[in-house]
């Protein structure tokens, strides 16, 4: 191959998320002929996943695809633009603000100080929640003992009325287990049903309606200017391929897994209707303005994601 | 420069050879592998990629599942320091008896106790080591037989749920962490069953390798007095794991919740001084940081090794074997015990999971059973040489006269134990799978 | 019983070689230092009681106990070196007489120095990163999360700080092995 590269990803081996994105890699190397070869490594394996976006820069990773939160702490835009809580319950809305809305031009113009490329977004299904105890409402909410990551997450369940509590992602199954939390804030449906989370923590929450995060893909900018231009276009329009190729595989997951979970006796999902999700992203966008006066980007974007949804009239 | 003209195969040799090389010289360890990883960085990717080392380390530091190794290490200083320590083995000769090699079985127990109380190593071993093996050390003990004790039973906190190498496992193998803690109990106990049944056959067969108490000894012990030196001891025992099963703590805050109990009985029992608490958080300090940059090496070493290719390298070695399925899953196991023999279980982990699991699904066998492989096989690289953590906590915290060599000698028999348990979970599925 | 803490002292301090002032000074500020685990204990209790027992759970305690914890390994770092307590392959060194040793020693600490060196160019690189924004702004790279405390950018200066004096330490350690007089003893293990 003329370019031989390393992007790393957010997932462990495991997730649907990495086989997908070595399918993409897959494609990648058949559309330009055979011209581009890309090794897709799993979470942590050449650096930290909080410092892909140095790395890429640097050129130690050529590129990487990964949930820009990871980097909140060098700038709260990424925080917003990674996983704006409460706002998308379906990831083409999430995806039609970045094509449409102007979310693409802002998260490029957000990276590119970095020495970093944006090539595309991609998304999955929104997260499941799990929870040991029937959560019906918004107002079920007061009270619980929920595990959720400190950030935007936290301070929205703090004020929807939850007790949030900090716990790394390794702690999540046996403090659920032994009920030091009562519900969690984890990733899609399909993954906590293999995991067996849905069998310790009985009251599943599904379709989710709090986090949807955004997928980066991004290479080093000094390799990207250098491609021809046929190369740009492959990897650009490949990258969108792999955004429905993702959405798809991960209902289809939640599909088989929720299929299974209804099987079992024991687990009961639950679906908010639509009222308890437009309480919920209410209480959501009172977090948002507080996030919104942090830089001029923060604020830039609270602008244009407010006006996307309200001419979708979801807000 | 250039190192990567070399090709991955020759780059792997030269990397294995040059850590023996430099090992030999007396050199630190952590400075060994980390001095090793910086000039393959530097050789292979040139100067730009040389901030991945520091990277790294700030990732290895970062880590949460080692919050806990700090508590349990302040804990085996202040039960030591205490004489809660004492009172826990001069309760338990009640058990020990007349039996030879009593107090070494006695040991194994208290390790299984542990092992349900935490779900990393380290803490245990420190714990035992200054716990038993002075104690056993007096009581005329061998002592290789007393470090295998230790450095085994002190490594069964992973094998014992709860367990971070089976959560770690369950995360990147999209497996069921419930299903691998109940696979694991019975391996578990079978491996603790092997440590006692080997302590009582060899000092059945020489009873000066565990010496039993005189008649005298033995019966001084009362059943009263032993029970009242035990309360404190159980009373810690009861603080970590009740926070733990009760839904109090989570599995790192408990080690903490363990400290508290320690402080709570030495107030009562009027031993806690400052000066004592000071010692102690200085021994804390000076331990952790002696293993933790041997861990942080370990991390640099793995990071460098992935980028230029390794774990490709590796997947194709294994994939061009042309052989039944269980000779892949034997070739799988030899390739972890090799690496076991230079590597933290983390970095063997990030290294070959993501190889190794969707070749075993693919080959049509169950994922909770290689997790429950893994894990036993991890159990033996805390005690292979050259890097053996389990050999490193035991050696600081043990006399000066036992040194690393005395105690890698020791350990030969109980990995011999440990790899027949491997070879019989490998033949005979079930063993972990039957309470699923 | 407090002569069993004074006898566990005795045999620690015993096993403890302090070669240099520098590491004199080190060690004797790891007494200062060591009182952050305490601190991280503490928190850690008081967190799961307002857990458990009041049911608030504070936003705090993790960040700060994550941030102290590794600073203290970082620490650690230093102070086992100032202590002579990390983990070496002694078959050969132990074996070795006066002058073999004293040979040793003085290669052991340039092939230390230049890891040290390495390590500490890559640090300051990593420093810049998460003190600086890319248009050289100076904003200390935090959590990220809403309370975002800038550990991360202390924690990274103090790889850099922790790096840099275990550079100096094995200056002096170099410095102590070339004037090592070795002119009295005869070769050939002891
Ligand atoms: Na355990
Ligand atoms: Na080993």
């Amino acid at each position: 191959a003329d370019y031989n590269w390393t992007f790393q990803t957010s997932e462990t081996a495991g997730e649907p998320g990495f086989v997908n994105k070595q399918k993409w890699a897959e494609d990648v190397a058949a559309l330009s002929g055979g011209r581009i070869e890309i090794e897709i490594l799993p979470i942590g394996s050449v650096v930290p996943h909080t410092d892909t976006l140095d790395a890429v820069g640097a050129g130690i990773l050529q590129g990487h695809l990964t949930d820009p939160s990871y980097f909140s702490g060098k700038d709260p835009a990424f925080a917003m633009m990674g996983n704006l809580v409460g706002a998308w319950s379906d990831p083409f809305e999430l995806l039609g603000f970045m094509a449409s809305g102007g979310g693409n031009e802002l998260y490029a113009e957000l990276v590119a100080p970095y020495g970093v490329q944006f090539i595309g977004a991609a998304a999955t299904e929104p997260e499941a929640f799990v929870s040991r105890v029937p959560i019906r409402t918004v107002e079920d909410l007061k009270g619980v003992k929920m595990r959720a990551p400190e950030g935007m997450v936290y301070e929205i369940f703090s004020k929807a009325g939850a007790a949030p509590v900090s716990l790394p992602g390794s702690e999540i199954f046996s403090a659920l287990d032994k009920g030091v939390v009562d519900a969690a804030d984890n990733t899609v449906f399909a993954t906590n049903q293999s995991l067996g989370m849905n069998d310790i923590a009985n009251y599943p929450l599904y379709p989710g309606f709090h986090s949807l995060p955004m997928i980066d893909v991004s290479m080093n900018k000094a390799i990207w200017d250098g491609l021809p231009e046929d190369l740009q276009e492959i990897l650009t329009a490949s990258v969108q391929q792999f955004s429905f190729n993702h959405i798809y595989s991960v209902r289809q997951l939640d599909a088989a897994a929720v299929e299974e979970a209804n099987a079992n006796p024991d687990i009961e999902i639950i679906n908010w209707s639509g009222d308890e999700r437009a309480k919920f992203r209410r209480i959501a966008q009172q977090e948002w303005q507080n996030w919104a006066p942090k830089t001029e980007m923060t604020q830039r974007y609270y602008d244009a994601v407010t006006a996307y949804l309200k001419g979708r009239n979801l807000l | 420069m250039g190192l990567s003209a070399l090709g991955i195969e020759y780059g792997s040799y030269l990397l294995v050879g040059a850590i023996f090389v430099l090992l030999l010289t007396g050199q630190p360890l952590a400075w060994v592998t980390g001095l090793v990883a910086l000039i393959f960085t530097f050789g292979w990717f040139g100067p730009m990629a040389l901030p991945l080392v520091t990277s790294r380390i700030f990732g290895f530091i970062t880590e949460y599942s080692l919050v806990a190794i700090p508590m349990f290490i302040l804990m085996a200083a202040l039960l030591d320091r205490s004489g809660i320590a004492k009172s826990l083995f001069n309760g338990m000769r009640i058990l020990a008896g007349r039996l030879p090699g009593g107090v070494a079985v006695q040991t194994l127990i208290v390790a299984i106790l542990m092992a349900a109380m935490s779900g990393v190593i380290g803490g245990e071993i420190v714990l035992l080591g200054i716990l038993a093996l002075p104690q056993m050390l007096r009581l005329g003990y061998d002592r290789n037989l007393s470090i295998g004790v230790v450095c085994a039973g002190g490594s069964l906190g992973t094998m014992m749920p709860p367990s971070i190498v089976l959560i770690i496992y369950g995360l990147v193998a999209n497996a069921s962490i419930a299903d691998l803690f109940i696979a694991a109990i019975t391996p578990a106990l079978m491996l603790l069953g092997f440590y006692v049944a080997y302590v009582l056959f060899i000092c059945w067969r020489n009873p000066d390798l565990g010496p039993p108490m005189s008649k005298e000894e033995a019966a001084q012990e009362s059943l009263g007095s032993a029970l009242k030196s035990l309360s404190a001891p159980l009373f810690i025992v009861f603080v970590v794991l009740g926070s733990i099963y009760g839904g109090i703590a989570s599995i790192t805050e408990a080690a903490a919740m363990g400290v508290s109990a320690v402080l709570i009985i030495a107030l009562i029992r009027r031993e806690l001084t400052l000066r004592m608490l000071q010692d102690s958080l200085v021994h804390t300090l000076q331990t952790c940081g002696m293993i933790i940059w041997i861990g942080i090496a370990a991390a640099v070493l793995v990071g460098v090794y992935n980028l230029m290719g390794g774990n490709r390298f590796v997947a194709q070695s294994i994939l061009g074997i042309e052989a039944a399925p269980v000779v892949i899953i034997m070739v799988m196991m030899l390739i972890l015990l090799v690496l076991g023999m230079f590597l933290d279980w983390i970095g063997i982990a990030l290294l070959t999971l993501p190889i190794f699991v969707p070749i075993v699904i693919q080959l049509g066998y169950d994922p909770i059973w290689f997790g429950i492989l893994f894990a036993v096989n991890m159990q033996v690289s805390y005690l292979t040489p050259p890097f053996g953590p389990a050999a490193f906590y035991l050696k600081s915290v043990a006399p000066k006269e036992i040194t690393l060599k005395h105690i890698y000698t020791a350990l030969l028999p109980f990995i011999a134990l440990q790899l027949v348990v491997l070879l019989t979970i490998l033949f005979f599925p079930p063993i972990a799978t039957w309470l699923i | 019983m407090a002569d069993e803490s004074d006898i566990i002292n005795k045999i620690e301090q015993g096993d403890v070689e302090i070669r240099t002032g520098l590491d004199q000074a080190i060690s004797t500020s790891s007494k200062v230092f060591a009182w952050a685990i305490f601190v991280a204990f503490l928190i850690t209790v008081v967190e799961v009681i307002a857990r458990y027992v009041f049911d608030s759970p504070t936003f705090w305690a993790h960040e700060t106990t994550s941030f102290l914890i590794a600073a203290i390994f970082l620490v650690g770092g230093p102070v086992a070196l100032a202590r002579d307590k990390h983990i070496r392959v002694r078959m050969f060194y132990d074996a070795a007489g006066p002058k073999r040793r004293r040979a040793l020693d003085i290669v052991n600490s340039l092939i230390a120095l230049i890891f040290f060196a390495g390590l500490a160019y890559a640090a300051w690189v990593m420093v810049g990163k998460s003190w600086f924004t890319p248009t050289g702004a100076l904003h200390l790279e935090g959590t990220g999360t809403s309370w975002n405390p800038p550990t991360p950018a202390l924690l990274k200066l103090l790889v850099l700080i922790c790096v840099v004096a275990m550079f100096i330490q094995t200056v002096f350690h170099l410095i102590d092995a070339i004037r090592r007089d070795t002119s009295n003893a005869t070769d050939g293990g002891e």
